[in-house]
């Protein structure tokens, strides 16, 4: 009975982190509506945290801008192992309509590794539960390996 | 060496560590629950607080560079074990426990400023300007609500006291004792303020909403645990869940004791395993009137209203209180 | 100081709680929604007016060798960069670009969100020039 409840709770309890490096907001407002009593994440465990080091999933959303790449690469560093990256919507993985201009430094592929990418613009909100979903199954992954 | 044994027992088990953190953290679960029912959506199962202390165990443990490291690691712990202290002291629904002597209020009025020092001092030791905001609110919050708590503790036992004929008493013991006589202390007319006031700061020694102003927020990245992550942040939460068990047991055993009778059956086990199933039942109604109920309904209030309320409404009905005690009613 | 949401919170005690229950029902989306492309190779004429008209410039055209019969065209769509807008739909003159409504794209590699479809484009007809000048069909 104890070694169940310690077996399980590797899946049952991820903490989220949520980091906007530039976006327009429109991924970030359809990310909070998970939050709310209608789509309602907490039923699989998943609670808000406000501080990189408490968290086990961080959710990355926007093209990243020069002026704020140290700083995001900073915070990544901070969360401790074993962690997942989730990628909201098309603007990491390519930067959308962004593409090429003096201060995008999309695709985010070459600085940090990314897990998981959700597709859509915004991605809808039970896309994004999916993401989370297999987010969590890929934790899970590099908890038994270690 | 049958007295060590028995020490040891009521130390480790009941009502001392196993005891007190499986309550502790299933309370925690339940006030989830509760608060996800008003708002009116599906919550998480009753024991996810288990799956999260079990999970921060399990994860890598920091220590930043500009932290102090022996400070930084010892504080949860000292947190713990005072609160754990604090419920050997507390008598369950009339099992007496281990330390019944004269003085018990004051010993438990002093261990209570214990944990909320433990958290400004594991703040202070971390180096991050965050932590320095968060303790800074946290030492205002612990000058606002000590005051109504020392009147409250006063105005209790020397009413108790004079009635039994002893004089000014500070034994929960003798307390309880009285109350099993002649009834609880909240059907006294003159005691009646001084338990709303206790009802008051409840919350703001848990630290929930709409007093959580030092610990848990997304406005300055949760403060004082702003680098705790690992089993340092899991020993805090378990100290979080504790005291919630402790500070509603010690208005228990200060004004409505002696409500339900001690020996139904003959058979003294199964009577103690009565006594504590109606007291935490007990527990569990004053939680969600306490605790869930204005979680649910109120916001989050700034430092200088927070000081403002304590001093003012709080102070008041234990002053009332005390001067009805001193007048003789 | 009142307290105006007590009755809304004891009577949510007693009623079922308003979530969806996904992912074990699965939601109807409105009738026009823009989801995930899908490409019929058959009717492209390789125009390229899809490649003119997308802005965040998801669409590419790779062209093959000469070979007897036509010429291997592959289009390749790249949902990474997609900004589901449905101008490529709306533009082309064959009708070849279908926006579904499939809404859950979720990958772990890059490569798996690209829809591609290749066909092959029959060159142009023979024409025979007259040494003495002017055209005549064969």
């Amino acid at each position: 009975m104890f070694d169940k409840i310690v077996e399980e709770s590797k899946i049952k309890s991820p903490w989220l982190f949520h980091l906007n490096m530039g976006s327009c907001n429109g991924c970030d407002i359809e990310f909070v509506a998970l939050l709310t009593p209608r789509y309602d994440v907490e039923r699989f465990g998943i609670k808000l945290t406000g501080s990189p080091r408490h968290a086990d999933i961080v959710v990355v959303s926007g093209p990243l801008t020069s002026q704020v790449k140290d700083r995001v690469l900073k915070v990544i560093s901070q969360v401790p192992e074993p962690k997942v990256i989730v990628s909201l919507g098309s603007c990491p993985m390519s930067g959308n309509v962004f593409k090429g201009s003096y201060s995008v430094e999309a695709p985010v592929d070459r600085f940090f590794h990314v897990d998981v990418s959700v597709a859509g613009c915004p991605p809808k909100p039970e896309a994004m539960i999916d993401g989370i979903l297999k987010a969590v199954e890929i934790l899970k992954e590099k908890r038994g390996i270690k | 060496m049958i007295s060590i044994l028995k020490g040891l027992f009521y130390a480790l088990v009941f009502p001392g560590f196993l005891f007190c953190t499986t309550i502790g953290l299933l309370l925690l679960g339940i006030d989830r629950k509760l608060v996800a029912r008003m708002q009116n959506r599906i919550g998480p199962p009753v024991i996810q607080p288990f799956y999260d202390f079990f999970k921060l165990a399990a994860k890598e443990r920091i220590i930043p560079s500009t932290a102090s490291r022996k400070i930084f690691i010892v504080a949860p712990i000292i947190g713990l074990l005072s609160i754990i202290t604090i419920s050997l002291f507390i008598p369950i629904n009339q099992i007496k426990t281990i330390f019944n002597n004269y003085a018990d209020l004051v010993v438990i009025i002093y261990l209570l400023s214990i944990p909320a020092l433990s958290i400004v001092i594991g703040g202070a030791s971390s180096g991050s300007p965050f932590a320095g905001v968060g303790i800074s609110r946290e030492v205002v919050l612990m000058l606002a609500y000590e005051l109504p708590l020392i009147i409250i503790v006063l105005a209790v036992g020397w009413k108790i006291g004079v009635k039994a004929g002893t004089g000014v008493t500070f034994s929960l013991a003798n307390i309880v004792n009285y109350q099993v006589k002649n009834g609880p202390s909240i059907s006294i007319l003159s005691l009646v303020p001084a338990a709303i006031a206790f009802l008051m700061i409840i919350p703001c020694e848990v630290g929930t909403t709409p007093f959580d102003i030092a610990e848990a927020e997304t406005e300055i990245c949760e403060g004082p645990f702003v680098e705790y992550g690992g089993l340092n942040l899991g020993l805090y939460k378990l100290m979080q869940g504790i005291k919630i068990f402790v500070m509603i047991s010690l208005f228990i055993a200060l004004f409505a004791s002696g409500i339900i009778p001690a020996s139904i059956t003959g058979v003294p086990f199964i009577n103690s395993l009565i006594a504590i199933a109606w007291h935490l039942i007990f527990v569990v109604i004053l939680l969600f009137l306490v605790i869930s109920l204005v979680r649910t309904i109120t916001a989050r209030i700034k430092i200088e209203q927070a000081f403002k309320f304590f001093w003012t409404y709080p102070t008041i009905f234990s002053l009332i209180s005390l001067i009805l005690v001193w007048a003789g009613l | 100081m009142g307290f105006p949401f007590i009755k809304y919170a004891i009577k949510n005690l007693f009623s079922k709680p308003s979530t969806e229950r996904y992912p074990y029902i699965k939601k109807e989306t409105p009738k026009e929604y823009r989801g995930k492309i899908k490409y019929y190779p058959d009717r492209c004429i390789a125009c390229g007016l899809c490649i003119r008209v997308c802005s965040p410039a998801a669409i590419t055209m790779i062209k093959g060798e000469k070979g007897e019969e036509g010429q291997k065209i592959t289009m390749q769509f790249n949902l990474n960069s997609c900004t589901f807008c449905k101008m490529c739909a709306d533009f082309c003159p064959r009708k070849s670009i279908e926006l579904t409504n499939e809404y859950s794209m979720v990958a772990t590699d890059k490569n798996e969100l690209i829809v591609s479809g290749s066909f092959i484009k029959k060159n142009p007809p023979k024409k025979n020039i007259n040494k003495t000048g002017g055209v005549q069909a064969v």
